[in-house]
């Protein structure tokens, strides 16, 4: 998945598990950027009683680095508390949760927002409420006004919302998880040699995460206060109207449990989780250095590059689908060995500006995995799921929509799509353009099978799928 | 070192009165307090503030958890509030691993 339990030791961890990344500029408010964190992967919707929150323990960012350099200048943080109103029921609501102050609604949370720049740390909102989680009809009568009214307006035209929201990231984890099948070309899988698998006929994708929700944080802050000279970006060209984004989790050192079920915390808070481009700890990172990635700054990616120059998937396209590869099988085979600066470019720098008429997102050459903005881009139009590769240069890799199509943007830039970009001599596979998921109707589709509720404005994903409505199958 | 148990050092019942024990009853950790509230540079507090976060703090109301993390060159992390400490004191892990048989 994007970056669900794409790690060992933090698919035990699931309230700092981070899963999805978004950062775009806002289509209703176009002098703001969107930056949306997802936590707490594949909540089924019905997962009572004790309903799916974010961590009290866990120190939730998102940073932002204007000047290229991987570290962070400016970091939200974002913590919660949790308020149990009566101990004394097992229930999470004992009547109608009609207002987020609604003496029936037992368990809640709170958070706090600090934004932390060169002047220091500085409180934005406190004891901000988050909404409950969808139950049911008796229980969340009005859902979307409850989360309506969890959306918080700050000092300085910054908006914030923490809480659940539907899933709006899409993928058949059951096929690419199955050695590689993608559904709509499974006839050209090599299978492994083995017969009667029931493979054989193009079929169309099953989106995985259909019917899930996740809990969101998300802030939508006015553009100027987001670059290194505190200007709205205007120029596309310009350095500083590219932001490099990514969110991270932190979890004090030590915890100690207590003999009556408490337990204790202490120490310095170390990162647990952290997430810039989708699916980069999923399927780029291997298996042994996944918990080490995720504990490093995108600063000091440069020991990662050798995993992104010569990625592993990119090996195993040709391998699994022979014959529809030919260009890339030839590539990889070498000499020279590879070196994919192309996906370089496109994970680790930003891609430079002469390569893609009217495009950069280039932050130097520091290697840093990054969800890179420029924000001088406006929203798209008519925007095309597949983003850069789709001509929509205001969707992925240029930062993140809610819609765009990150597994098949990936897939087929794995595949050498835009290889030719960056090696003149390489002539790409047909079916490098070709590859999908089959979960959209294609580039136009911007509301693909599943995640039919995304929002028109803030938080933008769509209120999330009712208990009731949507048991476990 | 009477009194001292593993469990007086991690407990959370009486966290004050664990922490106040330790410190009265192992020697080396009171000079580490001392060390770490004034910011000492014998002491090395490592990552306090990886995330932003404001490291202030720690005062001995609060759970103090040691690590030992090298019996060998008697290397010792002491973890409070959002704070750690890393002090060598072979002396102090001997009484530790002493308490803990």
């Amino acid at each position: 998945m994007s970056s669900h339990r794409e790690a060992p030791e933090i698919s035990k961890d699931p309230v700092a598990d981070s899963t999805d990344l978004y950062a775009f500029v806002s289509p209703d408010e176009p002098d703001t950027v969107t930056l949306i964190a997802n936590y707490v992967p594949l909540e089924g919707p019905d997962g009572g009683p004790n309903f799916y929150e974010f961590g009290d323990d866990v120190l939730y960012t998102i940073n932002i680095d204007n000047d290229g350099d991987g570290d962070a200048d400016i970091v939200y943080q974002f913590r919660f508390e949790t308020d149990v109103t009566d101990p004394g029921t097992f229930l999470y609501n004992t009547g109608p949760i009609t207002s987020l102050t609604a003496s029936s609604w037992n368990r809640r949370q709170m958070f706090s927002v600090t934004r932390v720049d060169d002047d220091g740390p500085r409180l934005l909102g406190t004891e901000l409420a988050c909404p409950p989680c969808n139950i049911g009809p008796l229980s969340t009568p009005d859902y979307a006004g409850l989360a309506g009214a969890a959306v918080h307006d700050l000092a300085g035209g910054v908006r914030v919302f923490a809480g659940q929201r539907a899933e709006g990231f899409y993928v058949d984890l059951g096929s690419i998880f199955d050695l590689g099948i993608l559904r709509p070309f499974e006839e050209a899988h090599n299978t492994f040699g083995l017969q009667g698998t029931g493979l054989g006929q193009m079929a169309a994708g099953i989106n995985s995460t259909k019917a899930l929700n996740v809990h969101s944080i998300a802030i939508q802050v006015p553009m100027r206060q987001l670059t290194a000279n505190r200007r709205a970006p205007t120029q596309v060209s310009a350095a500083g109207s590219v932001i490099g984004v990514w969110t991270a989790a932190y979890r004090q050192k030590v915890k100690v449990r207590d003999d009556d079920g408490g337990h204790t915390w202490a120490g310095p808070y170390v990162q647990v989780s952290r997430l810039g481009n989708p699916l980069v700890n999923e399927v780029v990172i291997p298996m042994g250095k996944k918990d080490y990635w995720n504990a490093q700054s995108p600063g000091g990616d440069a020991q990662f590059a050798p995993f992104y120059s010569n990625p592993q998937l990119a090996q195993l396209l040709p391998v699994l689908y022979p014959g529809v590869f030919p260009s890339l099988a030839a590539y990889n085979a070498g000499p020279p060995a590879p070196n994919r600066a192309d996906m370089v470019a496109i994970l680790l720098t930003g891609i430079p500006a002469g390569l893609i008429t009217g495009f950069q997102n280039f932050t130097g050459t520091t290697q840093a995995d990054m969800l890179r903005l420029n924000m001088a881009i406006p929203p798209a139009t008519t925007p095309a799921n597949t983003g850069l590769l789709g001509n929509d240069v205001a969707g992925f890799p240029n930062g993140r929509r809610v819609f765009d199509d990150v597994v098949t943007i990936e897939v087929r830039a794995l595949a050498g799509a835009v290889l030719k970009l960056v090696d003149t001599s390489y002539t790409p596979d047909p079916a490098a353009g070709a590859v999908n998921q089959g979960l959209t109707g294609g580039p136009g589709d911007v509301s693909a099978l599943g995640t039919e509720n995304y929002l028109p404005a803030f938080p933008y994903l769509g209120v999330p799928y009712s208990g009731f409505a949507v048991p476990a199958a | 070192m009477p009194g001292v148990t593993r469990r007086t050092f991690l407990g959370r019942g009486s966290l004050a009165v664990a922490a106040a024990g330790v410190l009265s009853s192992v020697p080396g950790i009171g000079a580490l307090v001392g060390a770490a509230e004034t910011g000492a540079p014998a002491a090395d507090a490592a990552g306090a503030d990886a995330a932003g976060v404001d490291a202030a703090g720690a005062d001995l109301t609060e759970p103090l958890v040691a690590h030992v993390r090298d019996a060998a060159t008697g290397e010792i992390s002491v973890f409070s509030g959002t704070r750690e400490v890393v002090l060598r004191d072979p002396r102090l892990v001997a009484q530790l691993l002493r308490a803990a048989r």
